[in-house]
């Protein structure tokens, strides 16, 4: 907490309920605690306060209060946070008392710090570092490399290793192993590197067990991430990646070439054909439970008779452009999948296809403002 | 002894991992401590750039690099390590790229580069606005591909000294509980700045000068403490930090009367003059009674939404998290903040101490590059230089030496004064000290220094002291018990306190940060050419000087 200096300075009463957790007896318990804090304050100055004044055990971790170290992740009412970049005050006023807890999918230490071993060992396996190739930096100076080439990476060198994609991650909830958004938007940002020369063999890595495919696209972990990385957004570049270099071997890289294929012939992603086609027909039958859920529900066209969109000539023209323009591969998946984002959220018509695929050009890095200092 | 190495290194910033990686690379046996985790530290706060004379962006050469350094210290930095570190940085920046560091590019795919303040040439290079946070990355990745070890969220509280020489490092392992003794043939200390000294400061929590305070406990000097550097844009009250960017897009500071006051100030370069100028009009303005409850605004309306959307988004975010305000419509409230501290724990170009084993690199060291003031994107160099440099020499020592010991005495004296602080019961919980610690230093130590402030501000600290000695922690519990790291990081922040007061009394006049309009307005050559150095005799603070470095240029007032 800083030093209230100076004098009128304007208050408000803030109450929190915190999950804490005991780890020298096992015990957890939901706190209330109710405070006086300044207006301006975050969820981690109220941390603060609540540490300083009313419980000196209180356990969670912080260091630069600016959304950049990537110290004070944690839950509140269930979904992940940057503590730092909470602020309380529109909480307040609706007169809403937040839940605060430790984040998901990692074990808890105390109160709301969990162990990070986890989630380092998943970035250590990605070979985190530049593995160049042959060619050689110019006159033992840089490598040259255009800005728009390092574009590629922008979005995945902001990451600040916060955990909080992981905390959301559907897969990794189902299996721990999963290597997680993190560690492989990590990947992607050396997949993408135009200096690396070891792509292959990090796709090969990274599409096995535990890889790209077990990704469930929830979306949770572009939702949660504080410093807009999107890292589904990078799985997906992985895996368009990954079957560009001829890596897809792995069930769920079968799974996406169908996809192609059957929106090629067809205009229509023939949900019901992707099972049998990647797996099998018996696995397929136990499956066929869930499919005619989703066909209820609306989500996928009924089994039989597999039928043509009206506008396949559409479907089919969006690929052979794609492929025209190289946007196969990573290049073409911020679109991809922005544009299958679209398409779902927008009821079909006037934004679908073509539309989307102008809009969603390569996501640029932020022009740097010239004379910006430290 | 839990564990033995040729090279420790303390702290896992900038400086930290870039002197691990060396002595790697020359054979030692290095591993690392840090309170955080390495890509935690605040280094990665850093936004501007690093300087180093590529000429990507112009003609450029070091020599131009030290002379304006030179300059930009207010003639107070040794002249010999400015020349070192500007003709190594070009080569270390571009070990950085070639480690992967995702600089910003030119036209022609070269590392692109910004004008920074008081620079002959644009020779800051840059990540956008993140370039700390890709230089901690692209260190960090390359201490996992070496695998070096670091002893993560241990907390190093105090050095082992035998025979003369530093052999080790006593720490609390915050996450497991317990003290850690590690032994070591040499000690690298990169622990970073103490800018938790002060109320507003742009420094993270970390920021607790515990280098500075372990080697003055190890009987070794600081220099120059009195040499703390204001930001002139902090937002109030918490200190984040507002870029430089902002005034360089053309927003206005403006009083409570509404006026752009550095029109009296600086009428040339107005909101465009230097880092210092600004601080002092602001603090004037202030003190003058044209404040806004202690703030000036920064007001960016006039350049439109547009503008504001698309090269100040980062500023707008900071802006309505940090104070609910929209710059888009309402002016940023910012004053002066305590930023960088050029003092720190004396060394030579080696970054040796006066303690044979004993290194320093990074802000918590003072080579000395940046004297009395320092120039914009010239610490993160000096992070990667004199890592690098420290690193090398602290691996060739350790290789040629062999022993290590660690008196048990040491160790059991430290279990000894832990248990009697976790024992206490009956005083006073750190937090009430600490706050008023930093707003007293903030009050009376700050952008301008009076005798009487000072001399007040030493018998303020003499009393925070006194009721620290009866502190308590209230966690008594082994695991992550950040209750009594806090309370360890405050009895380091008083011991610099009073190093800084001591130090700022003496020096009777003004040069760089320290401004003392009242008394001795000008800088003084003839009596102050001189870096202050402390040392710690019987618990309280011993003043001597030590002359500075000249090599090629001799002092000139300080214009531009
Ligand atoms: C907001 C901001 C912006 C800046 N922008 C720029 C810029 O654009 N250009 C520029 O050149 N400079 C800039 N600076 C200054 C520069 O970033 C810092 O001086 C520099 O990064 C410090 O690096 P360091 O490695 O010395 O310390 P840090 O990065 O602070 O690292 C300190 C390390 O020491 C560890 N540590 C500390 N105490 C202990 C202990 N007791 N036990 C164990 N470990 C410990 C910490 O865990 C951490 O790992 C900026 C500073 C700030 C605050
Ligand atoms: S989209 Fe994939 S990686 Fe992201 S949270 Fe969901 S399952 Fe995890
Ligand atoms: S991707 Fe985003 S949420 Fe995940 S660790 Fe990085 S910054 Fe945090
Ligand atoms: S404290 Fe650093 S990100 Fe919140």
């Amino acid at each position: 907490m800083e030093a209230a200096t100076k004098p009128a300075e304007k208050t408000m009463q803030v109450r929190v309920k915190i999950w804490r957790y005991d780890s020298q007896t096992g015990d957890r318990a939901l706190k209330e605690y109710e405070l006086e804090a300044p207006e301006w304050v975050t969820l981690l100055d109220v941390l603060d306060l609540i540490k300083d004044q009313q419980d000196g055990t209180l356990a969670y971790r912080k260091s630069c209060r600016m959304m950049i170290c990537g110290s004070c992740g944690m839950r509140m009412d269930g979904a992940a946070v940057l503590a730092c970049k909470t602020r309380m005050y529109d909480i307040v006023q609706a007169g809403h008392v937040p839940v605060i807890s430790a984040m998901g999918n990692l074990p808890i230490v105390k109160d709301l710090v969990v162990d990070m071993d986890p989630f380092w060992d998943k970035f250590k396996a990605m070979k985190p570092y530049l593995q160049p190739g042959y060619e050689e930096p110019t006159e033992g100076k840089e490598y040259l490399v255009s800005q728009e080439r390092m574009n590629v990476i922008h979005k995945e060198a902001l990451c600040i290793n916060c955990g909080a994609c992981v905390s959301e991650c559907n897969a990794m909830e189902s299996d721990p192993a999963f290597l997680g958004p993190q560690a492989l938007a990590k990947g992607m940002r050396f997949v993408g590197d135009a200096r690396d020369a070891n792509t292959v063999e990090r796709l090969e890595d990274y599409s096995g067990e535990h890889g790209i495919w077990e990704c469930t696209r929830c979306y949770f972990c572009n939702e949660r991430c504080p410093k807009g990385v999107d890292p589904r957004d990078a799985i997906a570049k992985l895996g368009a990646e990954a079957m560009k270099q001829g890596v897809d071997t792995d069930m769920g890289a079968k799974h996406a070439r169908w996809f192609v294929k059957s929106a090629e012939t067809t205009g229509w992603l023939r949900e019901t054909e992707l099972v049998p086609k990647t797996q099998g027909v018996i696995s397929a039958i136990s499956q066929m439970k869930f499919a005619m859920g989703l066909a209820v529900k609306g989500k996928v066209p009924p089994p039989i008779p597999p039928h043509v969109a009206d506008r396949v000539d559409e479907s089919r023209a969006l690929r052979k452009l794609v492929k025209e323009q190289g946007r196969d591969g990573y290049a073409g998946i911020v679109q991809g999948e922005r544009a299958l984002a679209r398409l779902e959220h927008e009821a079909s018509g006037a934004h679908g296809g073509m539309g989307s695929l102008e809009s969603a050009d390569v996501t640029p890095g932020e022009e740097p403002t010239a004379g910006k200092a430290d | 002894m839990d564990a033995q190495h040729d090279v420790l290194v303390v702290g896992a910033g900038c400086a930290g991992m870039r002197a691990a990686i060396e002595a790697f690379d020359a054979g030692a046996d290095v591993a690392m401590i840090s309170k955080i985790h390495p890509t935690r530290s605040h280094s990665g706060a850093a936004e501007g750039g690093i300087n180093a004379a590529l000429g990507n962006a112009s003609e450029d050469d070091p020599e131009t690099h030290a002379f304006d350094t030179v300059k930009g210290s207010d003639y107070l930095g040794d002249q010999d390590a400015i020349e070192i570190l500007c003709r190594e940085a070009p080569g270390d920046v571009y070990q950085l790229e070639n480690w992967g560091a995702v600089f910003s590019r030119t036209e022609d795919g070269r590392i692109a580069q910004r004008p920074f303040g008081a620079a002959g040439a644009p020779r800051t290079a840059y990540a956008a606005d993140i370039t700390g946070h890709v230089l901690v990355q692209v260190l960090y990745e390359q201490v996992v591909k070496r695998d070096i070890l670091t002893y993560e969220e241990w907390f190093a509280w105090k050095l082992v000294v035998d025979d003369g020489r530093c052999q080790g490092v006593i720490c609390w392992d915050l996450l497991n509980g317990g003290l850690k003794v590690v032994g070591a043939k040499t000690v690298i200390l990169a622990t970073g700045g103490a800018g938790r000294l002060y109320t507003g400061t742009t420094n993270a929590y970390s920021c607790t000068g515990d280098g500075m305070a372990l080697a003055l406990r190890a009987g070794v000097a600081l220099k120059d403490m009195e040499m703390m550097q204001f930001h002139p844009t902090t937002l109030a009250p918490t200190g984040v930090l507002i870029t430089e960017g902002c005034r360089g897009e053309g927003a206005y500071l403006l009083n409570s009367e509404g006026e752009r006051f550095l029109k009296d100030y600086a009428p040339n370069a107005m909101e465009l003059a230097s880092r210092d100028v600004i601080s002092r009009a602001e603090q004037t303005e202030i003190d003058q009674g044209r404040g806004i409850e202690g703030n000036v605004l920064l007001d960016l309306r006039h350049l439109g939404a547009e503008k504001i959307l698309e090269r100040l988004h980062g500023t707008r975010e900071l802006s309505m998290v940090f104070m609910g305000i929209d710059p888009i419509h309402e002016p940023i409230p910012v004053r002066p903040g305590a930023h960088y501290h050029m003092g720190g724990v004396d060394t030579d170009a080696w970054g040796q101490t006066s303690l044979t084993g004993l290194y320093a690199a990074g802000e918590v060291a003072c080579v000395s590059v940046h004297g009395a003031n320092r120039l914009g994107g010239n610490a993160l160099m000096e992070t990667i230089t004199f890592g690098k440099r420290s690193g090398r020499h602290a691996a060739d020592w350790a290789l040629a030496n062999t022993t290590v010991t660690v008196p048990e005495g040491v160790v059991t004296d430290a279990e000894r004064e832990l248990k009697a602080l976790l024992d206490r019961r009956d005083g006073e919980r750190p937090w009430k000290i600490r706050d008023e610690l930093a707003a007293t230093m903030h009050e009376n130590f700050g952008v301008f220094r009076r005798e009487d402030q000072m001399q007040r501000q030493g018998q303020i600290v003499d009393g925070l002291r006194e009721r620290y000695e009866r502190v308590v922690v209230e966690d008594k519990g082994d695991v992550f018990n950040s209750d009594l790291t806090q309370a360890l990081e405050l009895g380091f922040l008083l011991e610099l306190a009073e190093a800084m007061v001591v130090c700022g009394i003496a020096r009777k006049e003004s040069r760089g940060a320290h401004a003392r309009p009242h008394d001795f307005p000008e800088r003084d050559d003839e009596n102050f050419l001189k870096h202050t150095l402390v040392t710690s005799v019987d618990g309280r603070p011993r003043l001597d000087w030590k002359p500075v470095t000249m090599t090629k240029w001799e002092p000139k007032e300080r214009t531009y």
